[in-house]
């Protein structure tokens, strides 16, 4: 999935890019409403979300409140 | 279980329904159970008939204390104890539970396979991320490997699951590591799923295991077998297959039936003939067959957890839960009943026989004597779901004129399996559990229940379901519910967002509103409780609330249970750190002791245990009051006044 960014003045560092809204616009119609999964379109997308989304799971370094421990 | 005339249902379909069958001089299952009475003795476990020397009936005498001399005496003729007999029969029926469950998870794997082998066509990858996801659980290598090849793979491997005699499932990781720790320590973790559920089977065998402590560590392992195993692995396929469940509108009750259309109902547990009947519904081929014996179309709808497999992906209407099956054909517009596995009552063939209705057996695991076979061919699943559509559709001009269907039907959403809960809370951007965790801790959700399991003849149809879920969400608990629990919660109006407003103490209604998602979760069919323990440890894993399932804030219930699938759920939940509370009847009553090593030692073992209450409100203040003992316990139990630390308090800290 394509992430929006839009550029920024920042104080001292001049103009950055930054992460625009992730959120979509409006409310989806017909097939798309409620149907999250096939926003996702291709295999490095959906291993990255699993990193991310899932990330209790799936994430190489994070186990989130259970990090002090081994992996699972 | 109380003496007094009880109301039959508090839904007015059924209700209706049952008046046209009484009207018709048609016995259905509230009649039945009417009519026979339940056994006290087996009711209460007290009954053991595992050999031919007995059956040995062993109550507990009634109305007064039993003596030493009285209780040593209790024993079966091969010298059993109520205990040992007591224990036995729970585990039989966590055995037979969990082996229905994993029989479902068996074949959806076989067809999954077909499907990776490309033996059918009918079947695709729907989910490719569910797909990669099991691919990490399983070590199963992705790289630049086709869908299919990673999908043979994973068969390959839930299918050795199955006949695994050594080391533990591959789901069991998926659990809280503290959880994981607690099994290991008390040697419960499954091996493989047959093995644990056969072991269960021999060792409840005559003159074999006699210590219901030692047996039941063999029932958890079975139990676990199902929870983490057998059911996970057909709810993980299922979505694969078929896609992960999302928010889906549909309909539910006797009024999605249709008077000028082929209807068509779908009821068992398994979703693969009911996917493809889906499909071929909406054939412009068979709609227009349809037309040309004069009806305006196909009208699919479902019964039972089929019907909740088909709802949360397809939005398939659902005709009723498990007591309205029957009443289904009553209202003489249902062109073909068609059955899988599990909860269908021979009952139905009387029943149909009485309307034009024909009733259709398609597993080669269930046949009803009498009823029609036309099995479900998984290698050209597309064709057997067609024939059925055109059997209903030629039987649709045989429908007699006393048709009556009840005008009630109410509106619902599904499909809130742990991936769209993840993502409805934090988007694609971060899906997370954090939202629902915070509004836990900030006490606006004072805390999570599962209400799940079947309807029971033996109480007030639907009204234990619904009067627990409403006394839970006047307190502000989320409820997560399956399978019958839910369709009842779904009639009753508690499944669209705006019932959050009207049922809901302000705490929950706010946190409701804002995601805008209803009070109650439908989360799927009764295998579909896995979704619940993965809801559950994604909670603990999110942090904040302990790291163990047992710390939540949460409990289980089953008010209305009837079948051995809702023992083994329990015994799983328990096992998995749950306060679980079963209504209707408790069947270990006929031992004291037992009952004590379910309701009390368990929770010394796993942090959650069994509870027994029947009336719906009482168990649900239970409930709270065990959400209320986790807050305090987790030290959330009060507001407390936020302070924001400057450098000086923070070097004081570290200090």
């Amino acid at each position: 999935m394509e992430y929006k960014t839009v550029k920024k003045e920042a104080p001292g560092r001049g103009e950055v890019e930054v992460l625009a809204e992730t959120y979509e616009p409006g409310e989806p119609e017909a097939e798309a409403a409620g149907r999250w999964r096939q926003k996702l379109e291709n295999r490095d997308e959906k291993l990255k979300y699993l990193k991310n989304g899932e990330r209790y799971w799936y994430s190489d370094d994070w186990f989130g409140s259970e990090k002090r421990k081994n992996p699972a | 279980m109380p003496d007094e005339k009880q109301a039959k249902s508090i839904d007015p379909a059924t209700l209706e329904m049952l008046a046209k069958a009484s009207e018709e001089n048609i016995s259905t299952v509230f009649d039945r159970a009417d009519k026979l009475k339940a056994c006290p003795i087996g009711a209460d476990g007290s009954c053991c008939k595992n050999c031919a020397m007995g059956p040995c009936r062993v109550p507990p005498p009634k109305g007064k204390e039993e003596t030493p001399k009285e209780k040593a005496a209790r024993v079966g003729v091969c010298g059993a104890t109520a205990e040992t007999i007591s224990a036995r029969n729970f585990c039989r029926m966590i055995a037979a539970g969990s082996a229905s469950h994993s029989d479902h998870g068996r074949r959806v794997v076989e067809a999954f396979k077909l499907m990776a082998e490309g033996k059918t066509k009918d079947f695709e990858i729907k989910d490719e991320q569910k797909l990669l996801k099991l691919a990490l659980d399983m070590g199963v290598p992705i790289g630049e490997r086709s869908n299919m090849e990673i999908a043979l793979d994973i068969a390959k491997i839930c299918e050795a699951e199955f006949g695994r005699q050594e080391g533990e499932l591959y789901f069991i990781k998926n659990a809280p590591l503290k959880r994981q720790e607690i099994w290991r320590k008390l040697g419960v973790v499954p091996r493989g799923i047959d093995r644990e559920v056969v072991e269960l089977m021999h060792r409840t065998h005559t003159g074999v295991d006699q210590d219901y402590r030692n047996l039941m560590l063999q029932g958890v392992r079975a139990a676990l077998a199902d929870g983490w195993g057998g059911s996970m692995i057909a709810t993980e396929i299922q979505d694969v297959m078929f896609g992960t469940p999302t928010p889906t509108l549909s309909e539910i009750n006797l009024g999605v039936l249709k008077e000028d259309m082929v209807n068509v109902i779908i009821h068992g547990h398994e979703p693969a003939l009911a996917e493809m009947l889906a499909v071929e519904s909406e054939n412009p081929e068979m709609v227009a067959y349809a037309r040309s014996k004069g009806a305006a179309g196909i009208n699919l709808a479902g019964m039972c957890c089929t019907a909740n497999e088909i709802l949360m992906r397809h939005g398939v209407p659902i005709a009723g839960n498990y007591l309205q099956q029957e009443l289904a054909i009553i209202t003489g517009a249902v062109d073909a009943m068609v059955v899988d596995v599990q909860c269908i009552m021979q009952g139905l063939l009387e029943v149909s026989r009485c309307f034009h209705t024909r009733l259709i057996n398609t597993d080669n695991r269930a046949k009803i004597t009498g009823a029609e076979y036309m099995p479900f061919d998984e290698l050209h699943p597309k064709d057997s779901a067609r024939a059925i559509i055109k059997a209903a559709i030629d039987n649709f001009p045989n429908r007699r004129d006393n048709v009556r269907i009840p005008h009630i039907k109410q509106s619902l959403i599904a499909g809130f399996s742990h991936e769209t809960i993840n993502y409805l809370l934090g988007g694609l951007f971060r899906a997370s559990y954090r939202p629902l965790n915070d509004n836990i801790i900030n006490g606006r959700i004072r805390g999570l229940a599962g209400v799940v399991g079947c309807n029971n003849a033996r109480t007030t149809h639907d009204s234990a379901h619904v009067t627990m879920i409403k006394e839970l969400l006047k307190n502000d608990v989320l409820v997560l519910s399956t399978g019958c629990a839910a369709m009842a919660a779904a009639k009753a109006g508690l499944m669209v967002p705006e019932s959050a407003a009207k049922f809901c103490g302000p705490g929950l209604a706010e946190v409701c509103e804002t995601v805008g998602i209803p009070p109650v979760l439908h989360l799927g069919s009764c295998v579909d409780n896995s979704r619940i323990l993965i809801a559950a440890t994604a909670v603990v894993k999110d942090g904040g609330l302990g790291d163990d399932i047992s710390d939540l804030p949460a409990a289980g219930a089953a008010p209305e249970w009837m079948s051995e699938k809702a023992i083994a759920i329990g015994q799983y939940f328990v096992a998995s750190g749950v306060y679980t509370v079963f209504g209707t009847t408790f069947p270990t009553m006929g031992s004291k002791e037992f009952t004590n090593h379910l309701f009390k030692d368990m929770e010394e073992m796993y942090g959650g245990k069994w509870d027994f209450q029947p009336d719906p409100v009482r168990a649900a203040q239970l409930m709270i009051a065990h959400i209320d003992k986790k807050r305090k316990a987790l030290g959330i139990d009060k507001a407390r006044e936020r302070v924001l630390y400057d450098m000086a308090m923070r070097r004081e800290l570290e200090g």
